[in-house]
């Protein structure tokens, strides 16, 4: 299993953009298959979608997905029951920004979003766009309807059998489809179940302690330049230094330490 | 003659100073179906890079960023800090 846990840096990245995206090597005609069961669905079965699409579970259950759930949510993690086929029809306009659920943020990192794309995904299908660092706003979903192009987004413009991890709160909107296809995407909810008492991901104590390097900065490959001076969207310094302040805390937490 | 018509500029800063920086921006033209939309790019493509090349450019501020909320130096909520600009201009419908 170790050689499909995250390193130090992918968690460190995770916990500044609120996202992490995989690509397993998945069985040869597996996104194909499940891709024409959803285009055959009638309806929306719900949770229920992993009983209609068996196969999903072969997604879910593919190493490198597990990897990273370990790494990010520790061995105990829980699939939850909920989970939710989204289909972007062809010819439907943008979503807003938003963010799931009620606007009470949770700092630490508990439960978190798998979304798993079984098709091509191109800019005209309607992607699904994330805003990367925004996990940590206690932002009500209406405050965000003046909103809309933000430098700094990103379209999960994606391969076939990708599978992004997306934190709760990260704001998520999508683009307008305007191609001729159905754009799927299997919404799956990850929870801990266990405080770390200790890393579970590669971690590297020597590289993860490295000091600042003001010359590097963001473009440092280690933990501590990472969480230090990372800023996706170019924010304020006061609230690049509350984001610092919570990656941190974030941090400590996973390490097992006193969050 | 067409009455002028209220075009609006959403810009919402990286501080509350006009020379800031843009961080989003969504404008609204006063067309009957116009609808502001989000695209699959991470740069976008603006006119401005600050709220002050827009005044450059004609528009005015009509609303200033709300600067007198409770003030929490922990909490994080929206992106930026929020201007609306007009520009009273005669549109033209197709």
């Amino acid at each position: 299993m170790s050689e499909y846990l995250l390193s130090d840096a992918e968690v460190a990245r995770f916990l500044v953009t609120g996202y992490h995206l995989v690509e397993p090597e998945l069985p040869a005609g597996l996104n194909e298959s499940i891709a024409a069961q959803l285009d055959a669905l009638d309806h929306n079965p719900g949770d229920a979608i992993t009983e209609a699409v068996p196969e999903l579970w072969q997604v879910l259950n593919h190493p490198t997905v597990k990897g990273a759930l370990v790494s990010l949510l520790g061995p105990d993690y829980e699939v939850q029951s909920h989970r939710h086929w989204h289909c972007k029809q062809p010819n439907s306009p943008h979503m807003n920004w938003h963010q799931d659920g009620l606007n009470n943020r949770d700092v630490l990192l508990n439960r978190f979003l798998g979304l798993y794309y079984p098709t091509d995904v191109t800019p005209d299908m309607g992607p699904t766009i994330i805003v990367p660092g925004t996990q940590f706003r206690n932002a009500p979903t209406d405050r965000m309807a003046t909103y809309t192009n933000i430098r700094g987004q990103v379209p999960l413009v994606v391969k076939a059998g990708t599978v992004a991890f997306t934190h709760y709160d990260l704001w998520h909107g999508t683009a307008a489809n305007r191609s001729p296809h159905k754009r799927h995407m299997i919404k799956f909810l990850f929870r801990r179940t266990q405080d770390n008492t200790a890393p579970t991901w590669n971690h590297d104590p020597e590289a993860a302690n490295k000091p600042a390097d003001w010359n590097e900065r963001d473009q440092a490959e280690d933990v501590t330049n990472i969480l230090n001076f990372t800023n996706p969207l170019g924010v304020s310094q006061s609230d690049h230094y509350k984001e610092r302040a919570i990656r941190r805390q974030n941090w400590n937490y996973l390490m097992g330490l006193s969050a | 003659m067409d009455a002028p018509r209220q075009r609006l500029l959403y810009l919402q800063a990286r501080t509350p100073s006009v020379m800031s920086s843009i961080i989003g921006l969504t404008l609204i033209e006063p067309v009957a179906g116009f609808a502001p939309e989000i695209h699959a790019e991470s740069a976008p493509d603006w006119p401005y890079a600050t709220v002050h090349d827009a005044v450059v450019d004609g528009w005015q501020i009509v609303q200033f960023p709300h600067l007198q909320a409770p003030f929490d130096d922990r909490e994080l909520d929206v992106i930026g800090y929020e201007f609306i600009l007009q520009k009273m201009e005669v549109i033209a419908d197709e």
